[in-house]
């Protein structure tokens, strides 16, 4: 079976889950207690007004009709109009996914550069202070709630010692670029630096987690036959280690951490919270305290489409690191 | 109950390993001190001392070893005065004077309960799932297992941010909880002198807040990762001579599944479940940090609560985040041990 | 046979320091190969075959340690180049490679010394195809000649940073283009059909019989001056068996490389092999000539490996002549005895006391007493002596 097959039947499922999740999303509403149409008209609004809104909305529809309206809704990529502020829950979300993007990419690369040095440090030097030293980091790292450390960061060195932006977006990377097309570099900096704490933030985890897998990963590798023959052929021992070894331990680690994305969606919303960082998170919670149900059920769908893609693209790297993968 | 070679194996890895120790310490002392929080909180963590009423404001107070300068305000000008610790509240006490120490001796309720019964819950649903389609295979298995996948394309906080959200407004989104020990030193008919310190644990808060929702909805977002261990362990098991041998002389499946693949899928969902423990407690946290668990008694809601007071008031929002690193740290090290001992080679969130 | 030594052992000690106690793999073993020879070393599972041959390469891993012994290996370049800084270490053409560092060593691998591994399909890295695996082998010698001080860096100009790159930057690749071409060739001289084309292939779509070639194509990319072959064909079908042995036969005698050939089928032994020695308990009973030892075999585990064979050659069955267990190789569970005594026929009361090595003549020895007098069956142990 060749690469495009492969990820041909990838993304075939990936739409199967999407259609799971707006499923899903889709009843989640009719648990919702209350009349939907109580958060949009003003309490004392005549039933007659309630009725035509009911209609507009086709809340009036039968559940099936009303899902297949949903579903083609949904495909159309139109999540209708928020219940707050009328305005289209599609354009709201947009608006904010590329906060969220940049903080997501920045805490993957701020994990990604910082554990995997340290999981083949730790793994290379194996029961010596170093390793010791990574292994607390790593047990500390997943331990830690990643809001707790936000606020503990802003504290201690937003506040008191009033080196970093306490929170907030105050330039977006649009704006860096232009400024910097401009020759006011100063704008980078900041870009930069409202990024540092939340990134640490959100970060910690995935960096003690992946130091982890890293370790045990090179350390399992490291005991295999074919580490012996390629000594056997003379091979410098870095080539060994990284060319080797590591490539090898990094095969699974990518499928664990597609896994673990999820979490990593999860903790932005929760860093944007802590960060007041203008993103979907912090939008989701803000949404869910209005009792927004379009906006929520929106938010939902496109992290739960952000999620497949993502997989999607882990399993075709895994596809590309692993020849068997694809065979089998 | 269990067998030898896993007690020795078990023994073997604790003797060996320092961090197991520890692990065991810590999450031992955590749950006598959750269990028995009436006998060891030194106060009612409901008290708010904020001097009303003409008692003498002790809000605020930091934790020992530490002072805080504080402005007061008074007709003569402002002055500047440094507020000491006392030991009488060793963690010190938040805003509305309550003594943290006490907080986070019942907070450790909460999370524990909410732990142990998410991930309990998680596990009477995910393992007969993941049995069930592992076992048969086929059809059945695909439908469970795509299923399954719609689980997890959604990230377990963002999916239990909505589901609190959706039944936040229903009636049973928390209920209180009686606490056995105070009612039995305010009763009387037990007689005191058979529970220690009875006049203090009498003045105990007679019941705690559980949060229903929450703890359903870690379950629910976490009960796939076990159906996926469970199905795995029951692929390996199927082809086994034994089961082959068991179904040729005319078991039935519930049988089989029951006597010969359940026992074999234990030691993994043991490893898993402690893992996820682990990282309920954590979700639990994130939950009533964001204020939707209905109960402000958790660790997670006295983050929030000492969140207000960042610039000063460094430890009412320091404190609870360190127990719950405590915990999961205490929790996660066990889980190595086991995993170390029992060597099942599993996944799950939260930890690998 | 007037040929010069080219490798000598003397002494060599293996020791595993496990949780359960210090194993001793490899206690003082001594053999000699002369150049282009052909040298067996057969055994029972266990005995220390292995564990000896990775001893002399070098590649014994922790928890394990080479702690005592001597490797004496003939190479006048090499002689020349490390006299002046350690003498001791010389001695004429012969250099004891045990004396040299880490850095020294490793630049041996590959060119001087290969190895051949027991299962192929283990020993070759699962990700990466075939033929760029080979082309390493021939990449690492290309680089140590067009730069002979890189040999000895630990990187040879290769790390962390330049695997970063290279996997970013997809022209960018450690094997270069004339090594890709060789190892085709390679693969071409030890038989495998389509060799351009099977070069791009990855382990897992080979058989084990071709991976085994490819594995001897492998080991030929240097153009060692010794091979080390630990059970070539233990883990292949018999009639691929025989194929395998017969390239390695043929290349041996095209090559003349000397040849340490590890295995425990004696059928293969008495194909291929100049002069043998046996195995026990890590260490050698008995070694000299082929003829020495299976037609006046002196110890009596020879004696009983011989009486066992199936007379027709190439039998793959495993070696269990006689009744009882290889010792456990744990220091503490190990007397100071004849290792064999427990499962001797003629175990007499002096072999309660270690065996020296004792000359039977020029190039035949074994550590057994009747090397030096015949049975006598009135100094034998009562039976049941040892089941206490
Ligand atoms: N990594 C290790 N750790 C501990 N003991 C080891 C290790 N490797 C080998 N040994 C011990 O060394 C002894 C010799 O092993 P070795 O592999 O050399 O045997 P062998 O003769 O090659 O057997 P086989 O025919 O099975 O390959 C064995 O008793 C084994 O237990
Ligand atoms: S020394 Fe003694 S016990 Fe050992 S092999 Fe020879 S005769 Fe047997
Ligand atoms: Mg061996």
């Amino acid at each position: 079976m060749g690469f495009g097959k492969f990820l041909a039947r990838r993304i075939l499922q990936g739409v199967f889950v999407v259609w799971g999740v707006v499923t899903v999303v889709f009843f989640l509403r009719f648990l919702t207690p209350g009349d939907p149409t109580a958060t949009l008209l003003p309490p004392d609004a005549g039933e007659a007004v309630r009725q035509r809104l009911r209609e507009q909305l086709g809340l009036d529809q039968p559940v099936h009709i009303q899902y297949i309206d949903y579903l083609t809704d949904i495909a159309m990529l139109d999540f209708g109009l928020s219940m707050r502020e009328g305005r289209p829950v599609g354009e709201l979300i947009l608006v904010r996914l590329p906060a969220t993007l940049e903080l997501a990419i920045a805490a993957t690369i701020v994990a990604v550069v910082i554990a995997i040095p340290l999981g083949v440090i730790s793994a290379r030097r194996r029961h010596e202070p170093a390793d010791h030293g990574a292994t607390l980091f790593s047990l500390v790292g997943i331990s830690t709630p990643n809001f707790w450390l936000g606020i503990v960061l802003i504290m201690f060195i937003a506040v008191r010692v009033g080196f970093l932006p306490v929170g907030g977006r105050s330039v977006n990377l649009t704006q860096v670029v232009t400024m910097l097309a401009d020759g006011q570099p100063q704008y980078l900096g900041r870009w930069l630096g409202q990024l540092i704490l939340p990134s640490i933030a959100l970060g910690t985890y995935f960096t003690a987690l992946i130091t982890r897998l890293t370790r045990s990963g090179m350390l399992e590798e490291l005991g295999k036959a074919y580490v012996k023959a390629c000594r056997a052929k003379g091979l410098p021992e870095a080539l060994v280690l990284y060319k080797h070894v590591l490539r090898n331990t990094l095969i699974p680690i990518v499928t664990v951490l597609g896994l673990q994305l999820g979490t990593l969606i999860g903790g932005a919303v929760i860093t944007e919270e802590v960060f007041a960082w203008p993103g979907l998170g912090s939008f989701l919670i803000r949404r869910i305290t209005l009792r927004d149900w379009t906006a929520i059920q929106g938010t939902i769908i496109v992290i739960g489409i952000g999620f497949v893609i993502i997989n999607i693209l882990v399993d075709s790297t895994y596809a590309y690191l692993d020849p068997r993968v694809v065979d089998e | 109950m269990i067998p030898d070679r896993v007690r020795a194996s078990l023994k073997r890895e604790l003797r060996t390993s320092l961090l197991a120790k520890v692990g065991i310490v810590l999450v031992v002392s955590i749950f006598v001190l959750a269990t028995f929080a009436p006998f060891f909180a030194p106060h009612d963590p409901t008290t708010q001392r904020v001097g009303v009423g003409g008692t003498e404001a002790q809000s605020n107070l930091p934790p020992l070893g530490f002072s805080q300068e504080v402005q007061r305000v008074s007709p003569q000008g402002t002055e500047t005065v440094y507020v000491n610790a006392t030991a009488e509240f060793p963690l010190g006490t938040n805003t509305q004077g309550q003594d943290i120490l006490s907080r986070l001796i019942y907070g450790a309720r909460v999370s524990l309960l909410v732990g142990l019964l998410g991930a309990g819950l998680a596990v009477i649903v995910g393992v007969p799932w993941g049995l069930v389609a592992g076992y048969f295979g086929g059809r059945l298995d695909d439908g469970l297992m795509r299923g399954a996948d719609v689980m997890l394309a959604f990230p377990s906080l963002v999916l239990a941010i909505a589901l609190v959200g959706v039944f936040r407004d229903s009636g049973f989104h928390t209920t209180r909880i009686p606490d056995p020990f105070v009612l039995a030193a305010q009763s009387e008919t037990i007689p005191n002198v058979l529970i220690p310190r009875s006049d203090h644990v009498a003045s105990m808060p007679e019941s705690f807040v559980f949060p229903v929702t929450v703890t359903l909805v870690v379950a629910l977002v976490n009960w796939v990762w076990f159906a996926r261990v469970a199905r795995g362990e029951a692929i390996s098991v199927r082809t086994e001579e034994y089961v082959k041998a068991a179904r040729s002389i005319g078991a039935s499946d519930v049988t089989i599944l029951r006597q010969h693949v359940l026992p074999n899928s234990v030691t993994p969902i043991i490893v898993l479940a402690t893992i996820q423990v682990a990282a309920i407690i954590l979700l639990e946290s994130a939950l009533s940090f964001l204020g939707f668990s209905g109960t402000d008694l958790t660790w997670g809601a006295d983050i929030a609560d000492g969140r207000g007071d960042q610039r000063s008031q460094w430890w009412i929002a320091t404190m609870p985040g360190l127990a719950i690193v405590l915990a999961v740290v205490g929790v996660n090290l066990v889980g190595d041990w086991l995993r170390d001992a029992l060597d099942p080679s599993i996944e799950g969130e939260g930890g690998v | 046979m007037a040929r010069e030594t080219k490798l000598r052992v003397e002494g060599l000690k293996t020791r595993f320091f496990t949780e359960e106690g210090q194993v001793n793999a490899v206690e003082g073993v001594s053999f000699e190969v002369a150049e282009g020879e052909v040298f067996g070393i057969v055994g029972e599972s266990g005995s220390g075959k292995s564990v000896t041959a990775l001893s002399v390469m070098d590649l014994v891993d922790a928890p394990g340690r080479v702690v005592d012994g001597e490797v004496w290996f003939r190479s006048p370049a090499l002689a020349d180049r490390v006299g002046e800084e350690i003498p001791e270490a010389v001695d004429g053409e012969l250099v004891d490679l045990r004396r040299l560092d880490a850095r020294e060593r490793r630049a041996l691998r590959g060119a001087e010394f290969s190895t051949i591994f027991q299962d192929p399909m283990s020993s070759f890295n699962p990700s990466i195809t075939v033929g760029e695996q080979i082309a390493e082998a021939v990449e690492v010698q290309r680089r140590a000649r067009a730069n002979p001080r890189s040999v000895r860096s630990r990187t040879q100009g290769y790390g962390l940073s330049s695997f970063v790159v290279d996997s970013l930057l997809p022209t960018r690749e450690y094997v270069h283009r004339p090594s890709r071409d060789r190892a085709i060739e390679l693969l071409e001289l030890v038989g495998i059909p389509d060799p351009a084309e099977r070069a791009g292939e990855y382990p897992h779509q080979f058989s084990g019989g071709m991976l085994q070639r490819a594995m001897i194509a492998q080991a030929l990319a240097g153009e060692p001056s010794v091979l080390v072959a630990d059970e070539p064909t233990t883990a292949l079908d018999v009639t691929i068996q025989a194929q395998v042995l017969d390239l390695l036969a043929e290349l041996q005698a095209e090559t003349g490389m000397t040849t340490v050939l590890i295995t425990h089928n004696l059928g293969v032994i008495a194909r291929m092999c100049d002069r043998v020695g046996v195995m026990y308990a890590g260490e050698i009973v008995e070694r000299g000539t082929l003829e020495d030892v299976f037609d006046e075999p002196v110890h009596p585990y020879t004696q009983g490996l011989i009486g066992s064979i199936p007379d027709l050659e190439g039998s793959h069955q495993r070696l269990e002549p006689i009744p009882g267990n290889v010792p456990s190789l744990l220091d503490a569970e190990m007397d100071d005895r004849c290792y064999f005594a427990d499962r001797c026929p003629k175990a007499m009361h002096e072999c309660l006391e270690k065996p020296p090595d004792f000359a039977v003549d020029d190039l035949h020895a074994a550590k057994c007493y009747l090397a030096r007098h015949d049975y006598d069956e009135a100094d034998a142990l009562p039976e049941g002596y040892f089941d206490a």
